[in-house]
């Protein structure tokens, strides 16, 4: 079997597993569906070149997140560069809103917009990916005491806003 | 006695968060917040934490979007496009470039530009808008190997020449196509 065949064997592979997860975190990361689904478009195909480069390498579901978070990240600060994406895509705030009947309404997704990305990298790859802080460590390549230290700094704000939003 | 500092009360706090934390270090938290009125007004104690925390699972429990990554990927020709600076702006000025030429009111036919590139002129955003108001454009868009689609549209505009709504007249196929359009004309204020 050829380079080429056995990258689009592994590759298929990779997707069936991962998609939707890496999709929906992605998702969460730059808050538009849209956009999350050519990045993780881009992360596998990424992951396709790799394994055609050399296709004993063996990518783990790691490398994935990874490589998302680091296109989520170059997407967000490019965004807030250029200012061109709407910020108030229906679609995507509505799905954030949780118990929209109860007192502890919040919009999840616009406090999100409101953390730096390092810090909303730290809270879904832990809280909403479902990594330890160890695992999440060592994919975002800082220590497990660095994410604590995000994952509850992004608490402070996401505290933050939902006091304001029950004040408003 | 508390020895503990705001900056290891973050790193505890985010333990729990993550139900990460032992016996020892919840009652260390425990101790720092009962002298610490910052971290206790602002982080919180065990159960508030929790609270938000659980705000981020809920979510994550209820989610039902199923994307189809495969499919949009097959549906790429040469396996995908890249919306990187240099497309985007070889995009946003064949885009500029049919804007200019349909105020001559003639038919523009923009070469090259594949679908997905006019995603990338959404992203970059263009100045360029027709001066008049109420006028129809048409566009016709030729992929590179594929597909070759028109989408006709209407952009009203305010006495500043800024769009105030744009409407699609003639649907190219692609819903997201012709809301990719759209949105880069409503974004070019």
């Amino acid at each position: 079997m050829d380079r080429t065949a056995i990258a689009q064997r592994r590759t298929e592979v990779l997707v069936t597993e991962h998609q939707t997860k890496l999709a929906r975190y992605l998702r969460r990361m730059v808050g538009d569906a849209e956009v999350a689904l050519d990045l993780t478009q881009d992360v596998f195909l990424s992951a396709y070149r790799t394994l055609q480069a050399d296709p004993a390498r063996e990518l783990r579901v790691g490398w994935l997140y990874r490589a998302a978070t680091n296109a989520a990240i170059s997407f967000m600060r490019r965004r807030k560069i250029l200012h061109v994406l709407p910020l108030d895509r229906d679609l995507d705030r509505s799905a954030w809103r949780v118990d929209e009947h109860s007192a502890e309404s919040v919009d999840l997704q616009a406090a999100l917009a409101r953390l730096p990305v390092e810090q909303t990298a730290a809270l879904l790859m832990t809280s909403y990916a479902g990594y330890s802080s160890s695992e999440a460590a060592q994919i975002l390549g800082i220590s497990a005491d660095a994410v604590r230290q995000r994952v509850c700094r992004a608490m402070k704000t996401l505290r933050h806003v939902m006091n304001e939003e029950s004040i408003s | 006695m508390n020895t503990l500092n705001c900056t290891a009360a973050e790193i505890l706090a985010g333990a729990i968060a993550l139900g990460e934390a032992g016996d020892e270090q919840r009652h260390a938290y425990r101790e720092h917040l009962s002298t610490c009125r910052r971290c206790l007004t602002q982080i919180g104690g065990e159960r508030e934490i929790e609270r938000v925390i659980n705000l981020v699972a809920q979510v994550r429990d209820q989610e039902s979007w199923q994307p189809d990554v495969r499919r949009a990927l097959a549906r790429v020709p040469g396996r995908r496009r890249a919306w990187r600076w240099g497309a985007g702006l070889a995009a946003a000025a064949a885009f500029v470039v049919a804007i200019l030429a349909t105020q001559r009111q003639a038919p523009v036919v923009v070469h090259g530009v594949a679908a997905p590139d006019l995603k990338a002129v959404a992203y970059l955003g263009t100045q360029a808008v027709p001066q008049r108001e109420s006028r129809a454009e048409s566009l016709a868009f030729t992929g590179a190997q594929t597909a070759r689609t028109t989408i006709t549209f209407q952009v009203k505009l305010d006495k500043r020449s800024k769009p105030m709504r744009c409407t699609v007249i003639k649907h190219s196929g692609p819903a997201k196509l012709d809301m990719a359009l759209c949105n880069a004309v409503m974004r070019a204020r």
